[in-house]
């Protein structure tokens, strides 16, 4: 197997990005570069699963002049997980803006924004 | 340090997951079966030609029924989380006019704005037959928003209007989705209008009725969430 | 039908109209809101009875008309159905309980909150498991945007780790399920099901990612600190719908991919589980926030659950009631706790004593909690003798002592706080104000316990022999709570009769019940005959008497050893309400209800066990166990001797009887403990004395008794207060009793039987009188007391009779026992215990010499001068348990010689020989008519020439005396009653040193000092929180690959 193809070289990009961005979540202080190593961690998943439905050689789910209707099995790429990538990054964005919603509220609060300084409930 | 290099080893043991599913990740050379059945049956069974809308909005139609919630609820939950109180309201209002954006920035918004928001309509309107949709449309609509917040940092949006517009197209999406109840072969099925010449603007049943309304919905509802953060960030 | 699709329709339409009409007063919207909730409620209602009733199929619903896989398709089945209504039914009743909430909050909330419920059942239906991850993204987010309905810094902190918490795992639920695309090719759970994906590791890798992310979405320990956290600081109205309908939804996602899971996941499955439930609760024993101690409470339960699931293939066909028992056990009970708590408004559990002043929360309080611990009649208690007895079937004997240890563990936190609300202080506490609107919920939750109880009883096989008419009898004696103490002790009295004749065709020819029933209810009518000397309404009392007689009842006509357990733990929550009404029985009172809870699940061990081996539940699988007989016969006498008050199990007794009231204590002393020993009989008849373990077990239940005896009665001598005197006196005689069982020969049971009657009768004496100058007086303590001879000589010559009898000299019955049970010791040769036993039966005189002594004799009290005789109501029924001592010693043969006569069924050498009124053994005879004649003849002389000669002696006063010119620093230091025996303390006191209440105190220590130092792993940082759920996956890949 050939691991220097288009498919192999994105999906092991989106892991490295879901890596990256958990390490962001986990060793940064400031909750904005938080909400930002999640959504590089978001986006780390999203390009895994475009990678998963990806066909070499063939063009995008649509059938325009290009494609053959008849034919279109064999020539276009998976239209399913781009479906579904759709709807994940729409959730990633609607989970994205809410937290940086409860990050205006925290500083807000606290005037500040280092995730330690949030530790009140424990035990 | 050695918190940091501990993170590290976790998460090198922790790739070791996603080492194991590449490793058993081969490619593809074929469609899946649900992706030659769509390859092969949307044209006629859905009419769109972009067979991922044909996915998002019917096949999969309770998805994006969820993905509209979820926004939905994201605007609403930044709303109830960045009320205002009054105090905070008024000191608000005394910060304005700290200083006004430059020229040339308010003169392409003048220009731009406009092209921006037809740009959108046309790609959810045109969501069953190009790449592109209603989210695609919405997000384009919000981003002319920016633009104008940008320019007019103190530009208030009407939040009621935006309300309404977000709730009858939500209201107006369920409703569709009923009618395929009552007309066609279940919740959300598009072929309560005919499914017209395949690859024509007036095609695919009801798709681009439903990418209209959920256009103005993410638009509208991407446009709150900026609005509600704008307002609650004035610049001190 | 109403296409369950509505569920969708209705709620986001409501949810948009309430958009647009967003200038509707906020009150109309949360009205309209509540109606959509009932409407789909309606739904699921719908389509739960008729599918539970066979009038309707599971049912598909294709969305788009298209079929699966193509579409999305949602599934109506019976279990979707009951869930879905489970969720409906929390938010509607959540919602009310909510409202005003919701209304302050405005538009934005309710339509968030009726999004949350629409999600929650959508979760349930959906059969696609993309789907499935959009509406648990749309759960999460509602979910996160209700945490800020309590607006304060930790909720929404609190909200931020959720939101983070969630989001990671929504991602890794998403890898998961992208991964079984590409090796199924299909997004419908049937489909992923059938294509077996976990064959292959990348298969497998994707599966573990998607059951791990469903694993903690059900907050496992300790990668749980985000969901903790927010239980912590939600408004507790809210954490009630996350804790019921949240965290059902989740579970029963994990239930619905759980076939996706390839077999040998399912032990990890089942360790991640009992992990939860073990370390949960574990965590929760140092909490004393009550929010963040319910959510350990849930977490724990859920923990239960999941470990339930990944056992599922050793219940068979009981999964599905075991898991639905518990389940609805956990539902009703977290979801009431979390409402009172938002009822009571205390953050700390020490705060909650004011809920006493209104009697219906406190009755819904315990409700929930004993709901929780899984007691009768409520549905969990037979669930999890359900999972317990398949466990064991299946060989799966670790299991079952985990949960088991973790269900005791759940014990300690939620019994401390409940008997903190019921004794502590509360007059500096504020008033608990309820509104209509969170009065409602739990008290419909609360009702509905009692029901599923009911319900879930009629689906347990073992079940079907329990009797309700007993149990409907208290339900209406609750009722009628409110009227004086003296109408419901006649109803109640009356009962008990009518039940004693109603029970006594079923025990005819079997003298040991009959005896017991005797002892029981027997004893039932006349300690409740000594009732009536209360003043008032003793609220609360008749109810918890009557179950605990109701209890004793369901022993003796036991036919199985379900309703052995049924009746027992009946017995100990009536039982531990009783002794709980005492002044300073608070800390008494938790430390009984611990060991009795920890005796009840070693029962339910041995039980299982023996079920095990025998393939059914009849009282015959008590004869010859076969599965580690050892340690079932062992644990099923540990059990029964935390009732005995054994050595080692017994500390608790002192400080509980000590502190009740009089009547209280006969019902704790002379008849609750016997229960005990009924139940030592059943599994020594089982056990019989041949096989090699008996002989060990009964070796060492031997020394059990004889060390009791003696620690019992030397501890007794060393009391000040005459109640704990008593108390300490009881665990002696039942120390004797214990003994006399441990033989196993026919003497032996002959003495062991007849001290349980002899015992019933003078203590019942001693307990009434004595508990009866106690309250007169005001104190138990003796060196407040003296010279109250002539105040109460009925008392004086009843303690008198009851001293004699004790003492076991002749010419009295007690006699007849002690003679009985050297004989006993002597033919079977075990004389070193027969040293201990006889040494503390001279001990005992030192405190039955105290006992009359201090009390009657010597000098009266200034304060006393004006006491009375103690109330007639407590002098009627002594004097009928003196005529009956009366009779038997003149005749012991009224007892001796039916008791003979079974007893050679069992035990058919040694037996006692008669002729005429002499009885003779192997060693010697004797004639307890005659020497009762002469004894008494003698006494009468004496009596007369004693008369005679002192008619002429000088009357001193009392007070014809002079006082040396000092004035003592602590007058009752030179009562000699006081520390009377300090010489023979410093001989024997080493005997009875604390040595095992410190082993208790060090265990206790123990587990609170391991829950202080693993809590510390909840840093609050939400940061640590991501890492724990990071670490936690990562090594459970490495366990499962």
């Amino acid at each position: 197997m050939d691991y220097f193809n288009i498919e192999y070289i994105s999906i092991v990009t989106g892991f490295l990005l879901i890596l990256l961005g958990l390490f962001a979540i986990l060793t940064q202080k400031n909750i904005i570069k938080i909400v930002i190593g999640f959504s590089l961690f978001d986006t780390g998943i999203h390009i895994v699963m475009v990678s998963i439905g990806y066909i070499r050689n063939r063009t995008a789910p649509i059938l325009d002049e290009t494609v053959n209707i008849k034919d279109a099995a064999n020539q276009i790429v998976d239209p399913v997980p781009q479906a579904l990538v759709l709807t994940a990054i729409i959730i990633g964005l609607g989970v994205t803006a809410l937290m940086l919603a409860y990050v205006l509220k925290l500083h807000k609060e606290k005037k500040s924004l280092e995730i330690q300084n949030f530790s009140d409930l424990k035990w | 340090m050695l918190k940091k290099g501990l993170i590290l080893i976790i998460l090198i043991a922790f790739a070791a997951i996603f080492l194991s599913l590449i490793s058993s990740f081969n490619g593809n050379t074929e469609l899946s079966d649900l992706g030659s059945y769509y390859a092969k049956n949307a044209p006629s069974e859905v009419g769109a030609a972009n067979l991922v809308t044909a996915v998002v909005v019917t096949y999969r139609g309770l998805d994006t029924l969820g993905e509209v919630v979820i926004l939905f609820l994201a605007a609403a939950i930044i709303g109830l989380l960045l009320k205002l109180s009054k105090d905070e309201k008024d000191e608000n209002s005394r910060m304005e006019n700290v200083r006004a954006t430059s020229e040339i920035l308010q003169t392409a918004t003048k220009i731009l704005v406009p092209v921006i928001f037809l740009f959108g309509a046309y790609i959810f309107i045109n969501g069953h037959l190009t790449p592109g949709g209603g989210f695609q449309g919405g997000a384009v609509i919000a981003s002319g928003l920016v633009l104008l917040f940008m320019a007019n940092p103190n530009m208030k949006i009407n939040h009621r209007l935006i309300s309404f517009i977000e709730s009858i197209s939500g209201l107006s999406f369920v409703f569709i989705g009923i009618l395929g109840i009552l007309l066609a072969g279940g919740f959300l099925d598009n072929k309560i209008f005919e499914l017209g010449t395949f690859g024509k603007l007036l095609s695919a049943g009801a798709i681009p009725l439903i990418y209209i309304f959920i256009g103005l919905k993410v638009g509208s509802e991407l446009s709150s969430i900026v609005g509600t953060l704008n307002e609650t960030q004035k610049e001190k | 039908m109403v296409s369950p699709i509505h569920i969708i329709t209705i709620s986001l339409g409501i949810a948009f109209a309430l958009g647009i009409f967003g200038n509707l007063p906020k009150k109309i919207s949360a009205i309209i809101m509540l109606i959509a909730i009932g409407a789909i409620t309606f739904i699921s209602a719908q389509w739960a009875y008729a599918l539970y009733f066979g009038n309707a199929e599971t049912t598909q619903i294709f969305t788009a008309g298209f079929k699966p896989p193509y579409s999305i398709n949602l599934q109506m089945g019976i279990y979707e159905a009951f869930f879905s209504l489970l969720i409906n039914i929390i938010g509607l009743l959540g919602g009310i309980y909510l409202f005003n909430t919701l209304v302050k909050q405005g538009k934005n909330a309710i339509i968030v909150f009726l999004i949350l419920i629409m999600g929650l059942n959508v979760i349930v239906l959906t059969q696609d498991i993309f789907n499935l991850f959009v509406f648990l993204e749309v759960q999460s987010i509602a979910t996160a945007g209700l945490i800020v309905l309590h607006k304060n810094k930790d909720s929404i902190s609190s909200g931020f780790k959720y939101m983070l918490a969630t989001g990671i795992i929504a991602g890794l639920l998403l890898i998961g399920i992208i991964f079984s695309y590409y090796f199924t090719g299909s997004l419908n759970i049937a489909d992923i099901i059938n294509a077996n994906i976990g064959l292959s590791k990348g298969g497998a890798v994707a599966v573990f990612l998607i059951l791990i992310a469903i694993v903690l979405e059900l907050k496992p320990f300790p990668a749980n600190g985000w969901a903790i956290d927010v239980y912590q600081s939600v408004k507790p109205g809210f954490a009630a719908i996350i804790s019921a309908g949240s965290a059902s939804a989740a579970f029963f996602v994990l239930y619905k991919i759980l076939p996706i899971v390839p077999e040998n996941f399912y032990n990890v499955i089942s360790a991640l589980g009992i992990i939860t439930f073990i370390g949960s609760n574990l965590i929760g024993i140092k909490q004393t926030n009550t929010n963040r101690l319910l959510g350990y409470s849930s977490i724990g339960q859920m923990g239960l659950l999941i470990t339930i699931l990944g056992l599922s293939p050793y219940l068979g066909d009981k999964l599905t009631f075991i898991a639905f028992a518990i389940l609805i056990s956990h539902y009703l009970a977290k979801a009431g706790l979390f409402w009172l708590s938002g009822i009571v408004k205390q953050q700390n559990i020490k705060n909650w004593s004011n809920l006493r002043k209104k009697p219906v929360l406190m009755v819904l309080f315990g409700t929930f909690i004993f709901t929780l611990l899984g007691f009768p009649p409520f549905p969990s208690f037979f669930g999890k003798w359900e999972l317990i007895m398949q466990l064991s079937a299946s060989g799966q004997f670790i299991w079952m002592a985990l949960i088991l240890v973790g269900s005791f563990i759940e014990g300690i936190y939620l019994f401390r706080w409940f008997s903190n609300s019921l004794k502590s202080e509360n007059s500096k506490l504020p008033e608990i104000k309820i509104s209509l609107n969170k009065f409602i919920p739990p008290v419909i939750f609360g009702v509905a316990t009692y029901g599923f109880g009911y319900f879930a009883g009629t689906f347990v096989e073992a079940a079907g022999a329990i009797n309700y008419i007993p149990l409907l009898f208290i339900a209406f004696i609750a009722l009628i709570d409110f009227l004086p103490a003296w109408t419901k002790n006649t109803i109640s009295i009356a009962g008990v009769i009518a039940y004693i004749f109603y029970l006594y065709p079923s025990v005819e020819g079997d003298l040991l019940r009959q005896i017991f029933l005797g002892i029981f209810l027997g004893g039932a009518v006349i300690t409740l005959f000594s009732g009536y000397y209360y003043k008032g309404k003793r609220l609360g009392f008749y109810p918890m008497a009557l179950a605990m007689f109701a209890g004793l009842a369901m022993l003796i006509t036991a036919t199985n050893l379900f309703e052995i357990l049924y009746g027992w733990e009946l017995m100990t929550i009536g039982s531990y309400f009783l002794l709980i009404r005492g002044k300073k029985s608070l800390p008494h009172g938790y430390s009984y209800m611990m060991f009795s809870l920890g005796g009840s699940y070693t029962m339910m061990f041995g039980f299982a066990l023996a079920f095990a081996g025998f393939g059914n539940l009849d009282l015959q699988a008590l004869s010859g166990i076969t599965v580690y007989p050892t340690l079932a016969y062992s644990l099923i006498l540990i059990g029964f001797m935390t009732k005995t008050a054994s050595f080692g199990l017994h500390i608790w007794l002192p400080g509980a009887h000590g502190e009740a009231v009089a009547d209280i204590h006969f019902m704790a002393s002379a008849i609750l403990l016997k229960a005990g020993v009924f139940g030592i009989i059943l599994v020594l008849l089982g056990m019989g004395a041949e096989a090699i373990y008996a002989k060990n077990i009964l070796f060492v239940l031997g020394w059990i008794g004889a060390i009791s005896a003696l620690i019992g009665n030397v501890a007794a001598s060393f009391q000040e207060s005459a109640k704990r005197l008593l108390a300490w006196s009881s665990i002696g005689q039942l120390g004797y009793i214990v003994f006399g069982l441990a033989m196993m020969s026919h003497l032996g049971w002959t003495a062991g039987l007849f001290y349980t009657i002899t015992h019933f009768l003078y203590k019942g004496v001693l307990f009434l009188i004595i508990g009866g100058i106690a309250l007169k007086l005001g104190t138990p303590l003796m060196y407040k007391m003296g010279g109250l001879i002539k105040k109460m000589p009925f008392s004086f010559i009843a303690v008198l009779i009851a001293i004699i009898t004790l003492a076991g000299v002749p010419p009295l019955v007690g006699f007849a026992g002690k003679w009985l049970f050297y004989n006993a010791i002597i033919s079977e040769g075990f004389y070193f215990q027969g040293v201990v036993v006889l040494f503390s039966g001279i001990v005992a005189f030192l405190y039955l010499f105290r006992l009359i002594h201090t009390i009657f004799l010597g000098q009266l009290k200034d304060e006393h001068r004006n006491v009375k005789e103690i109330s007639v109501w407590l002098l009627i029924p002594v004097y009928l348990l003196l005529f009956a001592i009366m009779i038997i010693s003149a005749k012991p043969e009224f007892i001796l010689k039916p008791l003979g006569n079974y007893l050679i069924s069992y035990f058919p050498t040694g037996a006692l020989t008669w002729n005429e009124t002499m009885v003779s053994t192997a060693l010697g005879h004797w004639d307890g008519y005659w020497i009762m004649m002469i004894v008494g003849v003698m006494f009468v002389i004496l009596l007369a020439w004693l008369i005679i000669t002192n008619a002429k002696a000088q009357k001193v006063k009392q007070f014809n005396m002079v006082y040396a010119a000092e004035r003592p620093f602590r007058p009752e230091t030179t009562h000699m009653a006081h520390n009377m025996f300090a010489g023979y303390n410093k001989a024997l006191g080493f005997l009875i040193a604390p040595y095992v209440t410190n082993f208790w105190n060090w265990i206790s220590n123990f587990v609170y000092d391991t829950a202080g130092f693993v809590r510390r792993i909840y840093s609050g940082n939400g940061q640590t929180y991501v890492l724990h759920i990071v670490a936690y996956i990562m090594v459970i890949y490495f366990i499962i690959f």
